[in-house]
């Protein structure tokens, strides 16, 4: 087949392979069927970003992109490439803006039929205690720079040491929330500025704290374990690491323009600015896109421990009639450095997730001894009017895609389409029909995020379940969401 | 002296399509497309002015670093930049360099914005001069 003079070549049923021409180092693989390439890859840059990846020095295997596939800069959202460690490249282009955007997932021991008619008084109370919107700032004091540093060091476990956070909730936490390596001298001091008042904040755009009911279990032995039941509310959390992640993009893109040139990489695009991993530079971008990470997982953290509050006011619980427990935190913009099987031998690489998320199998050793016999929980939002899934890692993505999997739903429409598609029409009367609340700083957000706006999550874990990378355990609806 | 920018689709972010006479005028047109993006077709009694300078290596990191320095002030100052008194642009083989007073308000908390932008992206960023015309695509994050 060839999309937009692009050659795709079979593998398998939801597997497509363009070959290595030109200047291309690896071939590019895309996770994807048929019918959604014809329904959505034909306009899209998406494809022409697979194969600028595979130009990166040291990139290994194949340029991949997981079937959420769709236009970003640098790398194609849901892009997920390898590279070693002994001439390879470290790129913020693989990373994304919002370094360590992510998902977390707390369940808890409240049936839906037992508070459906509390949903309004739930979302409204939410609303207040997590900042929305533009620059959202406030929801606990503005950190100091000593302050700030420790987060960016320490992760959540600053939560933690906060009495903003349990233990549990660092064991459920991809990496323990914590990246060792971070190092706050090689953070601007715009970055610091830009985070000081943020953390806990949930920001703009896609970003939403969501309270969902368990509809379908698919796996039930991988559900118990889990922790999941039919009909059961858990509560989602998506968001990063605010105006601290852009701004180290932002510094860090800069240096590593110049250390292109420096090294004398010829890149097909700016975007995919980037340094050797043994560089300076590379080293500096590392450790400071790692403490960007802690800030993020610090974020989710604290918005999570501000929901559990709210939650125990409303219901009038104590913490352990409530039973809420975070099921596990995941990132999907991030790049690390990870242990992989590269042809025979197991080798260390920088795994870059733009849009993909870590699905370590079981038996792993990066992953919490309760999940060892399962693999690791794998969290897909989809979007606001439909549902979200809760999937499994396994060892068919350790063997072909660096252990990741997709991350999402993808924009179907751009937001000025969803604009013009919802004129007319009141979409918060549309969702409270469907039992969906929505409080939101504003109707536009509302009216750009709108179902339609996204491709069917469903066809998206569909793909990976097909192909064995990840496999389905649970869906999950919304019936309360707070959007920026 | 004459400038135009035109929002193009994309699916994820803001793509729009800068024009202009000079490179002054194709960096005052990507100015306005900012404003319009985050806060929309607003007329701003705008009473504070603000020097800026600033340099890069190139033209069009000039431009990137020129409306991400806007978002920096938006975001930690809450200093809205609501348009360009002056512009100047000077590029040789040394380097780009930037020299603009701009004009804008301190924000109070209650007006809105609309829009979050992330950063302003390098992608597809390439300024082409023709027939005395300067334009570029440029990509905002959001």
């Amino acid at each position: 087949m060839n999309v937009g003079g692009i050659e795709l070549i079979k593998v398998r049923e939801n597997l497509w392979e363009i070959p290595a021409i030109g200047q291309m180092r690896v071939p590019g693989r895309i996770y994807i069927s048929q019918d959604m390439i014809e329904k959505g890859m034909k306009d899209d840059e998406a494809l022409k970003q697979v194969v600028n990846v595979a130009h990166l020095p040291g990139i290994e295997k194949y340029s991949l992109a997981m079937p959420d596939i769709h236009w970003g800069y640098g790398f194609p959202i849901g892009g997920v490439a390898a590279t070693n460690l002994d001439d390879g490249v470290i790129s913020p282009g693989g990373v994304g803006y919002d370094i360590n955007c992510g998902v977390r997932l707390a369940t808890t021991n409240i049936e839906y039929e037992h508070i459906k008619n509390r949903i309004d008084d739930l979302v409204s109370k939410l609303f207040q205690a997590v900042p929305t919107g533009v620059g959202a700032s406030g929801a606990i004091k503005k950190l100091s720079t000593n302050d700030l540093k420790k987060v960016l060091t320490k992760g959540s476990v600053w939560a933690l040491e906060n009495d903003l956070g349990t233990p549990s909730d660092i064991e459920f936490t991809e990496e323990s929330g914590t990246l060792k390596n971070a190092d706050t001298e090689v953070v601007s001091k715009r970055a610091f500025e830009r985070g000081a008042d943020q953390v806990g904040t949930l920001g703009s755009g896609n970003h939403f704290l969501e309270i969902d009911v368990v509809e379908e279990i698919f796996d039930a032995k991988v559900a118990e374990v889990f922790g999941l039941f039919h009909g059961q509310i858990v509560i989602q959390i998506h968001t990063g690491s605010r105006g601290l992640g852009y701004q180290v993009c932002d510094d860090y893109l800069k240096v590593l323009l110049q250390a292109s040139n420096k090294y004398g990489f010829k890149l097909p695009d700016k975007q995919l600015a980037c340094a050797p991993i043994k560089s300076q530079e590379g080293q500096d971008y590392l450790a400071a896109m790692q403490a960007a990470a802690n800030f993020a997982w610090n974020n989710r953290q604290v918005i999570m421990h501000l929901a559990k509050k709210v939650f125990q006011d409303t219901f009038a619980m104590t913490e352990s009639e409530l039973g809420f427990k975070l099921l596990y935190d995941v990132c999907h913009n991030i790049a690390k450095i990870e242990k992989h099987k590269i042809g025979k031998e197991e080798k260390e690489v920088c795994v870059h997730r733009k849009g993909a998320t870590r699905a370590f199998p079981p038996g792993s050793k990066m992953i919490p001894a309760k999940y060892q016999g399962v693999g690791q929980p794998v969290l897909i939002p989809g979007d606001m009017g439909r549902y979200s899934y809760i999937l499994v890692g396994t060892e068919k993505a350790m063997e072909e895609t660096f252990g990741s999997s997709c991350h999402g739903a993808g924009r179907n429409l751009s937001r000025t389409k969803a604009l013009k598609s919802a004129k007319g029409r009141d979409l918060v009367g549309e969702l409270k029909k469907k039992g969906i609340v929505i409080q939101a700083k504003g109707y536009k957000t509302i009216a750009e995020e709108m179902s339609d706006a996204y491709k069917d999550v469903s066809e998206v874990v569909d793909v990976m379940h097909k192909e064995g990378i990840t496999r389905k355990v649970a869906k999950i609806r919304p019936v309360g969401v707070i959007k920026g | 002296m004459s400038r135009t920018y035109e929002f193009v689709d994309h699916t994820a972010d803001i793509a729009v399509e800068l024009s202009g006479s000079s490179l002054n005028e194709l960096f005052a047109a990507g100015a306005e497309a900012w404003l319009v993006s985050i806060a929309g077709e607003i007329k701003i009694e705008d009473d504070d002015l603000l020097e800026l300078e600033l340099s890069a290596s190139s033209k069009e990191e000039l431009l990137v670093t020129f409306l991400n320095e806007l978002n920096y002030l938006l975001i930690t100052k809450k200093w809205l930049c609501s348009s360009i008194q002056s512009i100047k642009i000077f590029d040789d083989a040394d380097g780009c360099e930037l020299s603009a007073e701009l004009k804008g308000i301190k924000l109070k908390d209650n007006l809105q914005l609309k829009q979050e932008i992330k950063s302003v992206t390098y992608h597809q960023l390439e300024i082409i001069e023709k027939d005395s015309n300067y334009s570029t695509l440029v990509v905002f994050d959001i």
